[in-house]
């Protein structure tokens, strides 16, 4: 048993062990942590019982109602349960959050590996054609996109967002590659026979987890802001599929901003609260993957 | 016949400038080298920073794609038959890297860094393959416990080691060791190089060293091969060379060799101030206009020299 202790004691951390103290030595990030997986428990755990039909139904006779008991956080114009729709809203809005990152993340990795891996020719036309897309008026065409598309779904709006927004982790990918195939272990491998393939995805890939964490965490609370912004602009979710967008929208009436808090105010929080957290997080972890700036 | 036989090998690297990225001109890293190992010596490849010697290795593993020349091995030509020869001669010709902390993947323990050419080219059952790494590390004096550690837990002897047991893993024929001890600190080379001797003796195998260092080739190597600008400047037996140097460069090279006893030191410097002169001074006849060694010329049986001469 003992032997069995010293030997596990003998091992070096592993990178997952290196991210955890980092966070739970980070007072704030480690309360952020635990405030994030509570809030995707709390939501994605009551919106299983929620019925969404029903909350967006149109009830007439509960316009504007303020907070009760029955209506934890009041109603809106069409006399709609506030607290359900954020619940509801919550989760669309990290859904799409978390798919858009990891597609984007998914499609940025792959263009990334190639073009720094292989360098040169290959390298050349990837970047061309990453320079074509972030030239591209994005949150423009997005707008165009989702005005043309008739009905669309959390699926659909996350290829639009997707389209547009897998550039920045490519580039960075590309450029941590270039630097990393130059070490003389990919060489290594060549002469031992690894494929290309197989040397891009075991060998490189493992070296660059740390920054891909890093970058997607980030990537998470810039993509629901972004989804947030849309919706509040009118071009993101209609009415009948919520999200924290469209609740903060509401306060585009001048009324319902002055009057009206519980509309607008609980959504509004919980966007700056989800930021801030996800953003703590992302720091502690960009802290681990550098020793120098360790705290733990 | 060698089993290794390189015929005139030139190896040019384009220099890119100008606003399309044009080849404005050529590095001429290694500029017609041939050379040839008999199977279970071992040749040293020495020269200056810079002198190609590093390139003509990579060159010949396949790391740098070959402008010109041919690379035989065991007979074969390893240029011709695309892909799948040099797939196949990967097996039988391994490399030995320079830096054992930039070699080695941090990201991977031991066991998945030696097992990687097993797993490219036998296949294995996971309890054979970790008996085979363990024999493999045993052989290169790690202990087998080892196996799960990750590189950063070793000291550079340990990682050179490791390297060691990659490359020998595949029961290769020939071994290309690219300055393997120049990283290490001097108790560890001793150490190391003399290791290697005793697994060539073990698995008969034929080494291409190279290395700075005219010491360690001394101690190491049957042939030397003296490299400047990318050209041989003088070929022969480890005795030819430092017993009869001919060339001027090598004789100026062999000059640089510091001597440990203090009370010669005033000789010494001496000697190299008059081999200085006598480089200086001969500079012009045994280099051409562009400052290149000319053809080489047998001397003896063993012994080439590039002597200056009309035929050059």
């Amino acid at each position: 048993m003992s032997k069995l202790a010293t030997a596990e004691a003998d091992r070096s951390p592993s990178g997952w062990k290196i991210i955890w103290r980092e966070i739970v030595r980070d007072k704030v990030a480690f309360a952020s942590f635990l405030f994030l997986g509570l809030i995707i428990v709390f939501v994605y755990g009551i919106s299983l019982v929620l019925d969404q039909k029903q909350i967006v139904t149109v009830d007439l006779f509960s316009l504007y109602k303020p907070p009760s008991a029955e209506f934890w956080l009041g109603t809106d114009y069409g006399g709609r349960d506030v607290f359900g729709q954020l619940i509801i809203g919550t989760r669309n809005s990290l859904s799409i959050g978390i798919i858009v990152t990891l597609m984007t993340g998914i499609i940025g990795i792959l263009i990334g590996l190639l073009s720094g891996y292989f360098g040169g020719s290959v390298d050349n036309v990837f970047m061309r054609f990453v320079d074509f897309f972030m030239i591209l008026p994005t949150l423009m065409i997005v707008i165009a996109f989702v005005t043309a598309v008739p009905k669309y779904s959390i699926i659909s709006f996350s290829l639009i967002m997707t389209a547009f927004l897998w550039m920045g982790i490519a580039r960075l990918i590309r450029s941590k590659a270039l630097q990393e195939r130059e070490l003389d272990y990919i060489q290594a491998s060549r002469t031992l026979g690894s494929s290309h393939l197989k040397i891009m995805f075991t060998q490189l890939l493992p070296n660059l987890s740390s920054i891909i964490i890093v970058t997607m965490t980030l990537n998470l609370a810039a993509n629901i802001g972004l989804e947030s912004g849309l919706s509040f602009l009118g071009f993101g979710f209609p009415e009948s599929t919520p999200s924290l967008g469209t609740l903060v929208s509401y306060a585009r009436n001048p009324q319902t901003l002055e009057s009206r808090w519980w509309i607008w105010l609980p959504a509004s929080v919980l966007i700056l609260v989800l930021m801030l957290s996800i953003n703590n997080v992302g720091q502690a972890l960009k802290r681990a993957t550098d020793a120098r700036q360790r705290k733990g | 016949m060698a089993l290794l036989d390189i015929k005139d090998l030139k190896v040019h690297f384009p220099i890119r400038g100008g606003l399309f990225g044009r080849a404005v001109g050529e590095v001429k890293a290694v500029d017609g080298v041939s050379l040839s190992i008999e199977q279970g010596s071992t040749y040293g490849l020495v020269g200056e920073s810079g002198s190609g010697k590093t390139t003509t290795g990579r060159a010949i593993i396949g790391l740098n794609a070959i402008t010109s020349g041919r690379v035989m091995f065991e007979g074969k030509d390893l240029n011709e038959g695309g892909k799948r020869s040099l797939l196949n001669a990967r097996r039988d010709v391994q490399m030995i890297f320079q830096d054992p902390y930039s070699s080695l993947n941090p990201k991977k323990r031991v066991i998945d860094i030696v097992a990687e050419p097993l797993r490219n080219f036998e296949r294995l059952s996971a309890q054979e393959e970790k008996r085979r790494v363990r024999e493999l590390l045993e052989q290169v004096g790690l202990s087998a416990e080892t196996i799960y550690k990750y590189p950063h837990e070793f000291s550079g002897g340990q990682r050179q080691r490791i390297g060691i047991a990659r490359a020998i893993a595949l029961k290769p024929k020939l071994i290309i060791a690219d300055e393997p001890v120049s990283a290490l600190d001097v108790s560890v080379q001793a150490q190391v190089l003399n290791f290697m001797q005793d697994i060539q003796k073990e698995l008969n195998l034929t080494y291409l060293f190279i290395s700075h260092d005219l010491g360690i080739i001394r101690h190491m190597c049957d042939h030397i091969g003296i490299m400047y600008k990318g050209r041989h400047v003088e070929q022969g037996t480890t005795s030819d060379i430092f017993h009869n140097p001919q060339h001027i460069y090598t004789k100026r090279l062999l000059a640089a060799i510091p001597d440990i006893d203090p009370t010669e030191r005033e000789k010494q410097r001496q000697f190299r101030a008059a081999v200085k002169a006598e480089y200086d001074q001969a500079y012009r006849d045994y280099f051409d206009e562009e400052g290149l060694a000319y053809s080489l010329r047998p001397i003896s049986s063993t012994h080439l020299v590039a002597l200056p001469g009309k035929g050059g």
